[in-house]
């Protein structure tokens, strides 16, 4: 079956194409929301290993389930779903807390720390402004890193993914007015770590 | 862009949320999800043994091809005598051929297939079990086979039926 392009064609047609089989149709997925996905995942575990192991356990669920997908919720919102509720097992299990974006807390040598460090995409930006960039978003980073996992994923698909309220709700199957206090306190924390930088 | 429902000195806070980068897993990170996925490998699965099979014809056919189990020399007689009984018999009601004819195409036929059976045993010894299994377990040339045997057989019992019947006239 030769491969077809997917531009302009939107998720829900992707997934009739991965629910007939067609690889490409996966992979396109997969392409979509890899970085979405895995970035979700490792703001809330903070390491990179366990965030890559976590996120393909995502996609594999999610995409060895595509007949389950039912089109008149958000595809995304069905996957941010997965992850969390994969993410969050994976928290309890082994309560892993850390706040280093320069790789896991784990990681006793440098070559560890290298290893489990992560490859930020760049925006395009100027070298200055990519390390002003880089700085700030080191510090919203380590900040996120201190908030409990429930209030970095709510917080998270608040302000890093855009979704509404109800979506949140929705993704982390929690009441809509849990959702609303989660995001507000974790608001409040995030202004107390980062009083600098306001 | 969600709309502001937050205080203004949260505005910055939020500003560098939105800014925060994606940060991207490693490059095979969908290949190892493909090969996650038991949909898309169960076909490649099929496929790899359809490819492995095809590949194994080439080199012989050792594996590839189920083997049949090889015909004895014993087997292969007991069954040619027992087909030549029965289109003898066969011959001799319907075509009045008589039994001596009979008898004689019989055993000729007999002695060829017996034949024929002793050279699959050599040939086993000689180019290997394998390759005989091979050929065995090839249907095209069991059909062929089996049509040869078929035409010869037709063939040879109409050669003696019409010299019974030139004898018969001659005789008469």
């Amino acid at each position: 079956m030769p491969a077809r392009s997917y531009t302009d064609v939107s998720d829900q047609q992707v997934v009739v194409f991965a629910q007939e089989g067609r690889e490409d149709a996966y992979r396109e997925l997969i392409k979509r929301y890899e970085r979405p996905v895995f970035s979700l995942i490792y703001r809330m575990v903070r390491d990179k290993e366990t965030a890559e192991d976590l996120a393909q356990e995502t996609f594999i669920k999610v995409l060895n389930n595509i007949d389950r997908y039912r089109p008149e919720f958000k595809f995304s919102s069905w996957l941010f779903k997965i992850a969390n509720n994969i993410t969050i097992d994976h928290l309890r299990r082994r309560q892993v807390d850390t706040i280093s974006i320069e790789g896991s807390p784990d990681a006793i040598t440098a070559e560890r720390a290298r290893a489990t460090a992560v490859t930020v995409t760049s925006g395009g930006e100027s070298p200055l402004e990519e390390l002003e960039s880089r700085e700030l978003g080191a510090e919203i980073e380590k900040a996120i890193a201190k908030l409990r996992p429930e209030y970095r994923a709510c917080i998270i698909l608040r302000h890093v993914e855009d979704y509404s309220y109800d979506e949140i709700a929705e993704i982390v199957k929690l009441p809509l007015g849990t959702v609303k206090t989660y995001i507000h306190r974790a608001r409040q924390e995030l202004r107390q770590y980062l009083g600098d930088l306001r | 862009m969600i709309e502001h429902d937050f205080d203004e000195d949260f505005v910055p806070i939020a500003a560098e949320l939105q800014r925060l980068p994606y940060l991207s897993p490693s490059p095979d990170f969908a290949d190892r999800v493909i090969a996650g996925i038991d949909r898309l490998q169960a076909p490649r699965t099929v496929a790899a043994v359809s490819a492995s099979r095809h590949l194994e014809l080439h080199r012989g056919g050792q594996q590839a091809v189920t083997p049949r189990r090889p015909m004895g020399v014993m087997q292969a007689t007991g069954r040619a005598v027992a087909g030549v009984t029965l289109i003898a018999a066969a011959a001799f009601m319907f075509f009045e051929i008589d039994v001596l004819t009979a008898m004689l195409s019989a055993a000729v036929t007999q002695y060829a297939f017996a034949i024929a059976a002793v050279g699959t045993q050599v040939g086993a010894l000689v180019l290997g079990s394998s390759a005989i299994t091979y050929l065995q377990a090839g249907a095209l040339q069991a059909v062929i086979l089996y049509i040869t045997l078929a035409v010869g057989l037709i063939a040879g019992y109409g050669a003696i039926h019409t010299a019974a019947q030139i004898a018969k006239r001659k005789a008469a």
